[in-house]
């Protein structure tokens, strides 16, 4: 179905993402380059920042922040480590600086009293998504709520390190060079985690 | 091994996060051992659980959280000219994070792809038209020749932008749409096409161009947004194959997820090769849970766990 005129578009379309070459061009200079590593990771980043805080304003916040020190010091990256682990864990050290910050203010939380009772504001974020089935959605909702709360009880790393492994898929190993630590560490820290969550979703199994 | 032993270590089990030695003496275990073989239903129940968490990112949020990013660096560079970036010479990076997301599709107004219309179609669309021009947009000198009477002739390439609208019945948007589908450096239209594309995929051009997509952008998003069109042809041989590839080869989770939910929704036996592969390559334990049950349902052997 290709005419001649694409055939050069569809081969480089038809390539893997070369994150290297991606992020060397992002080095010299290149906005395009630096636009595609963003897009390739932001949603990932959004994702832990309103997992780990349940606050979109300081979600976006973190996305700022962490892409922000990312691009001013993207020059010198020395692929030492691959380029998710130095992101993630720039955005794990500024997840960790806001729970800090949150608890010297001691607004660490975002469940509001209304005149239909407590409401987590972060749960009622509409939900995206054609023809949802109501009933669908009320346990959902009441999912999404029961995990969000069974998160809160976990100490910072422990929500952490349950999000990367879990929610983003990222192995041990990594975990651990994200957070300066060892993967046996990270192991034990997941380990901890999944039985406190186990235990507080008991009740939803 | 005894029963504490292994209940200690079925959670990393689960997430294949321990030594094949130890996946082999707790397999061993689980064959003699029914109290540690319930154990481990319930923690795989607990899993799915988790997984079911549906709480998509609200895309208002990323686009304002792109934006924001997108000023702020601008603002960054353009108080240190001599850093090397390129932010404001950038034409097409500009435009890319002002696109939005999404466009209304009985009136679609394709700024950003003017230009690609005069690249790709010039031929059946006339060429570059006059009217409605605005000034060239991208311009390379090819020749210079200066003659004897001090006149100088230079060869200048341009391409311009223009606004094309219609509805997608015409042919013209159709094709400006399908070579949208393409334009390598602007993910942002590429979504914005696919989202407009995506609830013509009965014609055979459009899932194509849907099945190109997904098997080959370089973007998650933009494979998502087509795995989304191809959803209610699940069934269709060209579309089964393109999914099957993507499950095994995708290197996005989230991706890898869509693709087994759309191809398990409609199952028969040729999966069965495809599942038990995800058995043994795949690192996800919501894929791994979505292949076992269903090898499980085919009464297939679900190969190495």
């Amino acid at each position: 179905m290709y005419d001649a005129a694409t055939e050069t578009v569809n081969a480089t379309l038809a390539a893997p993402l070369d994150e290297t070459g991606l992020i060397r061009a992002a080095q010299s200079g290149d906005a395009d380059a630096f636009e595609r590593l963003v897009r390739a990771y932001d949603q990932s980043v959004l994702r832990i920042a309103m997992n780990l805080l349940r606050s979109p304003d300081e979600a976006r916040d973190v996305y700022q922040e962490a892409f922000l020190k990312i691009f001013r010091n993207l020059r010198q990256f020395r692929f030492d480590c691959s380029f998710h682990t130095w992101l993630y864990r720039v955005v794990t050290n500024v997840c960790f600086d806001h729970l800090r910050r949150r608890k010297v203010r001691k607004e660490d939380s975002t469940v509001v009293e209304t005149q239909d009772g407590l409401v987590d504001q972060v749960t009622q974020i509409e939900e995206v998504g054609p023809a949802a089935n109501p009933e669908r959605q009320t346990w959902n909702r009441e999912l999404s709520a029961g995990i969000a709360a069974a998160l809160q009880e976990l100490t910072p790393r422990e929500r952490m390190v349950f999000e990367l492994r879990h929610y983003e898929g990222l192995r041990l190993r990594a975990i651990g060079e994200i957070l300066g630590t060892s993967e046996e560490a990270a192991k034990n820290c997941l380990f901890r985690a999944t039985q406190k969550m186990r235990t507080r979703l008991e009740a939803f199994v | 091994m005894n029963c504490a032993e292994v209940v200690k270590q079925i959670p990393m089990y689960g997430y294949g996060e321990i030594s094949a030695e130890m996946e082999e003496r707790i397999e061993s275990h689980l064959t003699e051992c029914e109290a540690c073989r319930e154990e481990l239903a319930r923690h795989r129940a607990f899993v799915d659980l988790l997984d079911e968490r549906d709480e998509p990112i609200d895309p208002t949020l990323l686009t304002t959280c792109r934006a924001d990013l997108r000023r702020q660096i601008v603002a960054e560079t353009a108080s240190r000219p001599h850093t090397g970036w390129n932010w404001l010479g950038s034409v097409r990076g500009f435009t890319a994070f002002h696109i939005p997301f999404r466009v209304p599709v009985g009136a679609i107004a394709l700024v950003a792809i003017g230009w690609i219309g005069a690249h790709y179609a010039p031929a059946r669309f006339g060429g570059v038209e006059t009217a409605g021009l605005v000034q060239p947009m991208f311009s390379n000198v090819q020749s210079v020749q200066p003659d004897s009477s001090g006149n100088v002739s230079i060869a200048v390439d341009e391409v311009h932008r223009r606004v094309v609208s219609g509805t997608f019945d015409d042919p013209r948007i159709r094709e400006l749409l399908l070579s949208a589908v393409r334009e390598e450096s602007n993910p942002g239209v590429r979504v914005e096409s696919i989202a407009v594309l995506k609830d013509s995929a009965d014609l055979q051009v459009v899932r194509q161009a849907l099945i190109d997509a997904v098997s080959h952008d370089p973007n998650p998003g933009v494979r998502l947004k087509a795995l989304e069109g191809l959803k209610q042809y699940a069934s269709d041989a060209a579309v089964r194959k393109a999914l099957a590839n993507v499950l095994l080869k995708d290197d996005n989770a989230g991706v890898r997820v869509q693709a087994i939910d759309v191809l398990t929704a409609h199952s028969d036996d040729s999966i069965v090769g495809v599942l038990q592969d995800v058995m043994q390559k795949e690192d996800d334990s919501y894929i791994r849970a979505r292949a076992r049950n269903l090898l499980e349902a085919m009464r297939a052997s679900i190969g190495t766990y």
